[in-house]
């Protein structure tokens, strides 16, 4: 059995008669990154609401850390750290002072976790400025700061790189990458940014209109994405007999009984018509293939692609 | 509990207009000071300056609509800025959240009676209108901290509807309405509005010269204890339902 940190079932959100969530069952893993992929409105800040216990699911349950949320708080809560839409803190204070609140409320596990948190995001030590006036990755970073602070086993990061440079989100996905290889942390970061979780998460959710359409590990999906032949032929099961024996090929998917998938692409494309037709098998067609992930998604939403 | 109060402190730091509120407190006895020279008067019985400096407008107006405000700004920037959602997972109960601004205004009403006395004193003696004497100044001293106590209790509602709101503008209009609505109601029936039972009790040996007014104690406790636990469900409700 698997151990989930987090695992929902059919959780459902309506807001007035509007479903924002719809039956999602999310899954995951200890010591996993699981990217929540989706457009603007797709309902991946309410997923992470409700199950940071923000906002209450119209129905279906959920678990965290093996345990329901609800009556718990005061177990579970200290071992979250979150970010959940823009981080709020005080405008009157500064970054360390903003903090400094945080953990007097949280106990930190040690003294200097304040300054700790805030080198790590890049932030400085007893600055001066207030956060009324900090720009918008620097107050993304403060949130940033402000979740991992008490050391916390998950980090549920809505959108954190939002407003971060070039340089700090590529400095912010080394940190939770390591976060997670390292120290064995449960990441779940939300994010419309396909490339960002292409190149953080283990494990994808992508959410279309509040639907949770697939739900898998970054690998499996990769593979569905590779490279590969596209054959077309007359007869599957004749044409895997032919490139088994010819060309030793095991690494082929069958789609349908005349689509078949050969993902070892060095392979002489006209070598492997001729040596089909040669045994007996009709080529419709045969094509190089790449489809990206947002190709996948694009076909999975059925709609436009993802940025 | 007390962890949640000393941040409450802590996010005062830069709030001017909360601390420039407190020369409020100097406003009365400034008034008295000015009143007494106008007539120069010496020689004043002590409790009939100190009516004017602090138990007069001060207790009416000017301390509940100081609170009011206070309340306001303590609720504002965490709703505005959206810091609720944090505060929530620390975890701080919603039950804890009120406490702690409660515990807030009510040291801030307390300090700011305390000003108001000691700028009585002072306004009073140096001029030399009215002779220093210890039993003067503590009987001062003690019914200034009994407003500054009772007043907060008086407040609640403006708390609640606080925490009810996202902006401020409603809840300061309501502390102007309510302030008012507590002095106005006063001579028609006290109990039935917190800031007018608050001045029942404050005034209840009928010691306070020129304000003669009949006395039930328990009544004017009832009255603010029944608008308290109202207050005090409206806004768990209304941060519950902000969820």
């Amino acid at each position: 059995m698997n151990d989930y940190v987090i695992e929902t079932k059919q959780l459902t959100k309506v807001y007035g008669g509007q479903t924002a969530v719809n039956n999602a069952s999310i899954h995951v893993e200890q010591g996993r990154i699981y990217g929540l992929l989706g457009r603007n409105g797709a309902g991946k800040t309410t997923i992470m609401e409700m199950i940071l216990g923000l906002t209450s699911a119209t129905s279906g349950d959920f678990t965290v850390f093996g345990a329901s949320l609800k009556g718990q708080e005061k177990k579970i809560y200290p071992r979250i750290g979150a970010i959940i839409e823009k981080p709020g803190f005080y405008p009157n204070l500064t970054g360390t002072e903003n903090l400094e609140i945080f953990a007097k409320l949280r106990g930190t596990p040690y003294p200097s976790a304040v300054k700790n948190a805030l080198d790590v995001v890049g932030l400085p030590y007893k600055d001066r400025k207030t956060f009324g006036k900090y720009s918008l990755g620097m107050k993304q970073r403060l949130g940033i700061a402000n979740a991992i602070m008490h050391d916390p086993e998950l980090l549920i990061l809505d959108e954190p790189t939002n407003g971060l440079d070039p340089i700090g989100i590529a400095e912010m996905r080394e940190y939770i990458k390591r976060l997670s290889t390292e120290r064995g942390k449960t990441v779940m970061i939300s994010s419309h940014i396909l490339s960002e979780i292409a190149l953080l998460a283990d494990d994808i959710g992508i959410i279309d209109h509040g639907v949770l359409l697939e739900e898998s590990s970054m690998r499996k999906l990769e593979k569905k994405n590779r490279k590969y032949i596209l054959l077309q032929v007359s007869n599957t099961a004749q044409a895997i007999l032919v490139l088994e024996q010819v060309f030793n090929q095991k690494d082929y998917t069958v789609h349908d009984e005349n689509t078949l998938r050969l993902y070892d692409t060095g392979l002489d494309m006209s070598a492997i018509n001729k040596t089909l037709i040669n045994g007996g098998v009709d080529v419709i067609s045969s094509a190089l293939c790449n489809d990206t992930l947002e190709d996948y998604f694009k076909r999975i939403t059925g709609g436009a692609g993802i940025a | 509990m007390l962890k949640l109060i000393q941040t409450e402190f802590m996010k005062l730091r830069r709030r001017k207009l909360v601390w420039l509120m407190l020369l409020a407190a100097l406003v009365m006895p400034l008034f008295a000071f000015i009143y007494f020279n106008y007539f120069g008067e010496t020689g004043v019985d002590p409790i009939q300056f100190y009516r004017w400096s602090a138990f007069g407008y001060t207790l009416w107006i000017i301390l509940p609509f100081v609170l009011g405000t206070l309340c306001t700004i303590l609720m504002y920037d965490e709703k505005q800025y959206d810091m609720l959602k944090q505060l929530w997972i620390v975890p701080v109960s919603k039950m804890e959240y009120i406490y702690s601004k409660f515990f807030v205004v009510f040291i801030y009403s307390v300090c700011f009676m305390l000003i108001t006395a000691i700028a009585s004193v002072l306004f009073s003696v140096l001029p030399g209108y009215v002779v220093f004497e210890w039993g003067s100044i503590l009987y001062l001293l003690k019914k200034c901290i009994e407003i500054g106590v009772i007043t907060t209790f008086a407040i609640l509602p403006i708390l609640a509807i606080a925490a009810s709101q996202k902006g401020y503008i409603l809840p300061v209009c309501t502390t102007l309405v309510y302030t008012f609505l507590g002095f106005f109601i006063v001579s028609i029936n006290p109990y039935l509005h917190p800031i007018s039972s608050m001045s029942v009790i404050i005034m209840r040996s009928n010691d306070i010269p020129g304000i003669v007014q009949a006395i039930n104690i328990p009544l004017a406790f009832l009255c603010i204890a029944i608008w308290d636990i109202v207050a005090l469900l409206v806004a768990n409700i209304s941060l519950e339902r902000r969820k």
